[in-house]
């Protein structure tokens, strides 16, 4: 046997093979018992346990509210300086210092000068 | 279908499917076939077509096979035998299909079970254990043959059970 039938692997797989070596190796009968021993292994290879419920890992999951949660953060964040910013700066904001020196301002009036 | 999630719907049971065979425990098979796509979502996926993206992940899937057994061989897990009078028959076979398995070069195992359970063309077989589509053929059947003779009594149950089926359907 062996690689002579080789063509009922591939006929029993879907792959392609040469329609007249099939013939040929189901023509013999040890051919044709190795096509339904091979059938038979295919069942009772098949794992019985259900598939169960296997979820997808975390990090491939993108949350449809991650961008809106990182904008309202954001959001937050700047309303926050903003609010804080201006209270600090009504609150601190010192009196204007007293005048050191006072310069009086003169009228000024021509005195009919050169031209 | 180069997302995550496609990759997942599209594979995630033949992966477990292969994985419960290699591994020969549904619980160790359920892990590692997330282990696989947690792997996926931390790499690039590569643009291509559907056979060639199946190899690529069940090579990973094959890495991770053989990760795990050479765990087991560092740390062996005390394993309870079955008691064989409450055991059904079907979980005889079950065990004597694991056994036959697990005394096959890893190879041959992996490019069976690929085929077998897992349902993967020649093409991306050769792709996940970078052989030829020649070579993944010929292993193929060489393992069938030994596997043949070594499950013989279960093979020759489930041919005997078709047949009853046959007889009755007439």
């Amino acid at each position: 046997m062996g690689s002579t039938h080789e063509v009922i692997s591939a006929f029993l797989d879907d792959e392609p093979f040469d329609s007249q070596e099939l013939a040929d190796a189901l023509s013999d009968p040890i051919g044709r018992a190795l096509l339904i021993d091979l059938i038979a292994l295919r069942r009772i290879v098949q794992p019985g346990d259900a598939v169960p419920a296997i979820s997808a890992p975390g990090p491939m999951r993108r949350p449809a509210w991650r961008p809106a949660a990182a904008a309202a953060v954001l959001l937050l964040a700047l309303s926050a300086g903003y609010l804080v910013g201006e209270r600090r700066t009504v609150a601190s904001s010192p009196d204007a210092p007293p005048p050191t020196r006072i310069v009086q301002a003169v009228p000024f009036i021509p005195t009919g000068g050169s031209r | 279908m180069a997302d995550p999630e496609g990759l997942f719907a599209a594979h995630h049971q033949r992966l477990f499917r292969y994985f419960c065979r290699a591994v020969g425990r549904a619980e160790a098979a359920r892990d590692l076939t997330q282990e696989v796509f947690l792997r996926v979502s931390r790499s690039s996926i590569p643009a291509a077509a559907d056979g060639e993206v199946s190899a690529w992940l069940f090579r990973i899937a094959r890495n991770l096979v053989l990760d795990h057994h050479r765990d087991r061989l560092r740390h062996p897990e005390p394993t309870v035998p079955a008691d064989q009078a409450t055991r059904s028959p079907s979980q005889d076979v079950d065990l004597a299909v694991n056994e036959a398995l697990a005394s096959l070069p890893a190879l041959d195992r992996d490019v069976f079970l690929m085929r077998e359970v897992a349902g993967l063309g020649y093409d991306a077989i050769a792709g996940a254990c970078e052989l030829t589509s020649d070579a993944v053929r010929s292993r193929i059947h060489r393992t069938r043959l030994q596997l043949r003779d070594q499950l013989a009594a279960p093979i020759a149950t489930t041919r005997t059970m078709a047949m009853c089926r046959s007889e009755k359907q007439r």
